[in-house]
């Protein structure tokens, strides 16, 4: 089956299986192996991408679930070889170790941001609650997501 | 690449940061090659049982199917293990747990594998099985192994315990249990191989012992050491769960037998938790005994490890508990008995507190006890008998290097949450209780005695001058390479942008000792040292020869070349890189780890593996609330102080010391892999589950800083302490809330309101 | 391989099972797909509901608020009617799963799965609410306890889909509790669930009150003897606890993984105690 979608600012077409798994899809045919896959069963959020702005699970999608949308992967976040606001405050937080989660962890944290600008701490970790990680406790993650709210906060109040 | 200085001491951003936050980083489990075939494995699905007969026809038959394997297409050995090599590549003869693989199949894309494996048929015969590791050192009970269901009994004796307990003013006896814990690392067991023309094998995998996996597959499958390369790449986790085989066997020979093309394997979540390695099951006994003023004076006691059908690591990690199983005090006799035991339950291996958090939480809860039992106080009871330098430790060894348990409970005593605990306590709403742990706990850095804990590093000046590191340590999300740019700046004074960092690769690198054991930076650190310092000099050297100066006095190292002070004239890398031979353009140096250097007799029956006599030190502090309607416990504060040594780099100490917590608080509240007969009842994150963003709270992490004279810039592995306390400090906050003590883990909610003082079923 | 067909509208849909009759219908996927991918479940073909805008409306008719099987969980929370009007049924939703997986499941997802563990149900059970089933013969509307048979088993006929479900306003309720106790805080399948609400009058006296456990039974448990119990008594200790001795004799848990049968029986009657707390907290607000 043929199925179009606009990937990370691209028009993008594929030729697949309709019920494939989306995250195959990506990872595979597309080679966009940016996202992961932790579980195959909703459960650990590596695979979370963003459809049309909103985190999902794309090992819980049949690939003809794209077709049109506006899809993110992790290697659609940076602008013009700048990395998002988010993955700069992931690198200075120390918010990355084996950095497996952090594709799905970056964008959950672009989504939460997304609707609520100014998240408490409490906030952010429920925002955060569908992406495991096994390493960091999550302490330095959620540091991160404060500094990155803080530093668009100052860049859109300028 | 960031241009700023890379410096020891400093919390300098990750150099793998980048990388990992635009999904760049390539794990094994994104490599992939043109005419690719997917490999699996056929499990057994019975805990035990007598193989009668494997019939492949039908999955052979199936289109898109490349091979059928199975113990027949095994050349060599057909054995694998660390040490002890007693676990087939492929089960022939019988099968001893659910997990052991029977048939290997080569299938042109997952699907048709999947479908292929759910072909074979595996007649098998039950056998009786032997699922408890007491039941299984009973005189009838069935055998795992022909040799014998005890695999290793080892006794640890310092001064007559027993004889001593007499002479104690206080004696306290009490029993524990743990069980299974998953390392649930993201990124599953996985590699890509192939078969290079002329027959070397190379294998990209997810593994934390590159160097060692070759003599593995070697030995399994007959092959030369040499033919074999094995490449690292980052994993995505490991936690012990990677030391050692796991798809490694498996897939060289898939690789034998795909006629020259690329293989793939990868586990799926069900498959790694029913193939591979957990953290051991203890049951522990304890009698402790102590003056009246505190002072210990005997510990006996006996640990049950359930090792499961194969020996892997499972003696080392009995050894390195028992080691422990006194904890951080001076002792002056102690009678520490250990069995390691064959079960048909899944492997049981290597994981972060290696033997040591289990044991943790005996000596823990034991010193709890003897605190409320004495009516001292935790903290003061902890601190009487705290090991100091000088010291002989429960295991009979002078510690001789940096000991920093006392510093670590001073910290803690002197700390807010502790002082103003009985405060928190008392201010506990409707039907909530509050109590506060504590946990003193240690954990040794290396291999032990019995083979060199060693390192070889090799720093080069490239052709296009840059400088870069060979790692030969995997990278498993520690944060090692980090702190190899770290020490390779410091000492070779460059930015971000004049330094590189290669993973390990057999070809490439040189061998060293596994990605484990507190060791990694430890060692290899120590040889990067010697190696950037050689590689300095060197450039020096050259750089005088071309600058045409008498002597190299007044050069120094600056970013991207060298600089002679006095003339201001300056040799930039990129010349250096250009003008020296390749093999001028190389350092290689290396590094062995010191050993104890007493006569330790206190073991007999350990061959490797004991004793130690370096060792990073944590006490933490817990707060709990305690939901008297639900049972539920919320962890609300958390304080970890640590000593290991200086520190390179401060937020990647405080990164492990976090992560080390979520994972003991994993252990202590949640997880446990549930077996019956054998089979894993929760295979899967569904229903094993391990603590989200909202389970952990914030961690206060203060670092005690002592210098270790034998570490790289002072430094000490601290990655497996922080593992080991959080059990016991949860067990003693709930113990303090609700006046009993808990002797089982996970401290589930349900444990919880079956406990008196827990609104049980009568409400 | 298998289609997947994503008509646009509810007439596109009845043609999509005309042509596919034998095709499985769902909505966010958080379960189906689940079952399918790991080999589960072999449906013939796939229809995603996800992209009919008219069944994921929700508004306000006379006394009830009728709310569209497909709005997603996300939707529902951020929706205003539910927030103000039914929060027992805005506090279950809250709890479900995890962010995205809030963001794919749906409403009528949760109901037509029909888990005994399902988190919405207890509250539209404790409302009285009725699911709306629709065919191109027209539609029906049932009691959610009658829809819902047993432990993933509802009464949906072969080209029925569930289209809304229908929950009158809760009027004359000051107290809208929903409780979920599970193994972790998040991405946590229930052990046992309460939602309850009460009217309470000003003296503290319990008027009325509407009482449904989760995971304590087969299908939501209800007890009308603990609601009687209650009424015209104090909100108190004293009350709750008969209350709850009533609760703890008629529910039929299960032990399974997660809990055994002891513990939810307890905790189901144990839960009903907080009410006193929640309704000061509510008095202090």
């Amino acid at each position: 089956m043929k199925i179009s979608f606009y990937l990370n600012g691209k028009d993008t077409c594929v030729d697949v299986p309709a019920d494939r798994k989306l995250v195959s899809v990506l990872r595979e045919d597309l080679e966009l192996t940016g996202t992961k896959e932790g579980c195959g069963a909703g459960e650990c959020g590596a695979c979370t991408i963003l459809v049309d702005g909103h985190v999902r699970l794309s090992c819980l999608m049949t690939a003809a679930q794209a077709q049109g949308r506006r899809i993110t992967t992790i290697e659609g976040l940076a602008e013009n070889g700048k990395v998002h606001p988010v993955q700069e405050a992931f690198i200075e937080n120390g918010a990355v170790q084996c950095g497996f989660c952090t594709p799905g962890m970056v964008l959950a944290a672009v989504d939460l941001l997304d609707r609520n600008p100014d998240p408490t701490r409490e906030q952010i970790r429920e925002g955060l609650s569908g992406n495991l990680c096994r390493c960091s406790g999550y302490v330095k993650i959620v540091d991160a997501v404060e500094a990155a709210a803080g530093k668009i906060g100052r860049g859109k109040s300028r | 690449m960031t241009t700023r200085m890379i410096e020891v001491g400093y919390p300098v951003p990750r150099f793998d940061a980048r990388a990992k936050v635009t999904g760049e980083e390539k794990f094994a489990i994104d490599y992939s090659r043109e005419g690719m075939l997917w490999a699996g494995a056929r499990r057994a699905g019975l805990a035990h049982g007598v193989i009668r007969s494997i019939d492949i026809s039908q999955a052979a038959a199936l289109p898109g199917v490349y091979a059928v394997l199975t113990r027949r297409d095994v050349p060599g050995t057909n054995r694998q293990g660390i040490i002890l090599k007693d676990q087939p590549v492929l089960a022939g003869r019988k099968v001893r747990h659910c997990g052991d693989p029977v048939a290997l199949v080569l299938a042109e894309d997952r699907d048709v594998l999947e479908k292929a494996l759910g072909l074979i048929a595996v007649d098998l015969e039950p056998l009786e099985g032997v699922f408890d590791p007491e039941d299984g050192l009973r005189p009838d009970a069935p055998l795992v192994h022909e040799s014998g269901n005890l695999l290793h009994k080892a006794v640890i004796k310092v001064g007559d315990a027993r004889k001593a307990l007499g002479e104690c003013d206080v004696v306290i006896e009490d029993s524990f249990e743990v069980p299974a814990q998953e390392h649930a690392f993201l990124e599953t067991e996985n590699g890509l191989a192939w078969q290079e023309e002329g027959g070397r094998i190379t294998m990209v995998v997810s593994t934390q012992a590159p160097f060692r996996d070759r003599f593995e597959i070697a030995h399994a499958l007959g092959l030369d050491v040499e033919a074999i390369r094995v490449v690292s790449p980052c994993l995505g986790g490991g936690f012990g769960g990677k030391d050692g085989a796991t798809v490694q066997c498996l897939l060289a020979l898939a690789a034998l037998r795909a006629g020259g093309r690329p293989v793939r394997m990868l586990w799926r979540r069900e498959e790694s938790f029913s193939a591979g390695y957990k953290r051991h099951p203890v049951r522990m006994r304890y009698r402790v005994g102590a003056m009246r003023d505190g002072a210990l004076h005997s510990i006996d006691c006996r640990l049950i490890y359930d090792t499961g059908p194969y020996a892997h690591l499972g003696v080392e990690v009995m050894a390195l508990g028992m080691e422990h199983a006194c904890g951080p005090y001076r002792v002056p006799n102690t009678l520490v008995e250990g069995l390691c035991v064959y079960t048909n339950n899944p492997i049981s291996g290597a994981m972060r507190g290696f033997g040591v958090c289990q044991a943790s939480f005996g000596i823990e809860s034991m010193m709890d006890q003897l605190a409320s039992k004495l009516g001292m106080s935790r903290l003061d009871i902890r601190l009487k008998n705290a090991l100091r330098r000088g010291d002989r430790n429960g295991a009979g060894v002078t510690l001789v290097h940096s000991t920093g348990i006392v510093p670590c409970l001073e910290a803690l005593g002197g700390h807010r949450l502790w002082k103003q605990s009985a405060k928190w306590k008392s201010e506990a709403g409707p039907y909530k209780k509050r109590g506060v742990g504590i946990a003193a706990v240690s954990n040794a850095i290396g291999y032990g005695r019995g083979l060199p804990d060693s390192a070889i590093a090799r720093v080069d000046l490239t052709k296009e001058g840059k400088i870069r590191i060979y790692s030969s340590v995997a990278d498993m999300g520690q944060g090692n390479s980090n702190a190899f740019v770290q020490i390779a700046g410091q000492i070779l004074r460059q930015d971000g942008s004049r330094l590189e960092i290669i993973q390990p690769d057999t070809d490439l690198a040189h061998p060293s000792g596994s990605s484990s054991a507190g060791r990694t930076t430890y060692t290899y650190g120590n040889a990067l040292i010697k190696a950037c310092e050689d590689l300095r000099e060197k450039l020096v050297h050259r750089a005088t020869l071309l600058l045409m100066l008498d002597e190299p006095a007044g050069l120094v190292l600056l970013p991207g070349k060298v600089k002679h002070l006095p003339s201001g004239e300056e040799v930039p890398f990129e010349l250096l890189g250009r003008v020296l031979s390749e093999t001028d353009r190389i350092a290689v140096k290396e590094f062995v780890m010191p050993v104890a250097q007493d006569n330790v007799d206190s073991a007999k029956e350990f061959k490797l593996g004991f004793p130690h006599v370096l060792f990073s030190y944590a006490a933490h502090l817990v707060y709990v609330e305690i939901d008297e309607l639900t049972g539920k416990i919320d962890v609300k504060e958390y304080l970890a102080v640590t000593e290991g040594g200086r520190v390179i780099n401060p937020a990647s100490f405080d990164q492990q010391v976090h992560g080390a917590i979520a994972q003991g608080l994993g252990y202590g509240l949640m997880e446990e892999v549930l077996t019956e007969r054998g089979k894993i009842l929760n295979p899967d994150f569904t229903n094993y589950i391990i603590p989200t963003s909202l389970d952990i709270p914030d961690i206060t992490s203060v670092c005690v800083e002592t210098e270790e004279s034998t570490g790289p810039f002072g430094m000490k592995g601290i990655g497996e302490v922080g593992t080991n306390a959080p059990l016991p400090a949860i067990a003693g906050g709930v113990e303090d809330a609700l006046g009993r003590r808990i002797r089982r883990s996970p401290l589930t909610a349900a444990s919880v309101l079956a406990a008196p003082g827990g609104k049980g079923a009568t409400g | 391989m298998r289609e997947v067909i994503l008509p646009g509208s509810i007439e596109e849909l009845w043609r999509c099972l005309d042509d596919k009759p034998q095709a499985s219908v769902y909505a966010g996927g958080t379960d189906l797909l689940v079952k399918m991918y790991n080999g589960l479940f072999d449906p013939e073909a796939l229809i995603c509901l996800d992209r009919i805008e008219e069944l994921k409306e929700v508004g306000e008719q006379g006394g009830s608020i009728r709310i569209g099987a497909c709005a997603t969980h996300s939707g529902l929370l951020e929706d205003p009617l539910v927030r103000k009007r039914l929060p027992a049924l805005w506090k279950a939703i809250g709890g479900i799963g995890s962010p995205p997986v809030r963001n794919m499941g749906t409403i009528g997802g949760n109901i037509c799965t029909a888990s005994p563990a399902g988190d919405t149900l207890p509250p539209l059970y404790a409302m009285k609410a009725e699911v709306e089933l629709l065919s191109r013969e027209g539609s029906r509307r049932v009691p959610i306890p009658e829809f819902i048979t047993g432990p993933g088993a509802t009464c949906l006929k072969r080209a029925e889909i569930l289209s809304a479900v229908w929950v009158k306003k809760p009027e004359g309720y000051n107290l809208h509790h929903f409780e979920k106790v599970g193994l972790r805080s998040a991405l946590a399948c229930s052990v046992v669930s309460m939602a309850a609400l009460l009217r309470l009058r000003p003296e503290g006296i319990v008027e009325k009150a509407a009482l449904a456990w989760g995971s304590v039974a087969p299908t939501v448990f209800r007890c009308p003897e603990a609601e009687e119990a209650l009424a015209g008594k104090p909100l108190c200790a004293e009350s709750l606890s008969k209350a709850a001795e009533l609760v703890r004799d008629g529910v039929s848990p299960i032990s399974d993984l997660r809990a055994d049968a002891d513990y939810r029986r307890a905790v189901a009657g144990n839960l009903l105690l907080r009410l006193v707390d929640i309704a000061d907290e509510g008095k202090g607000r």
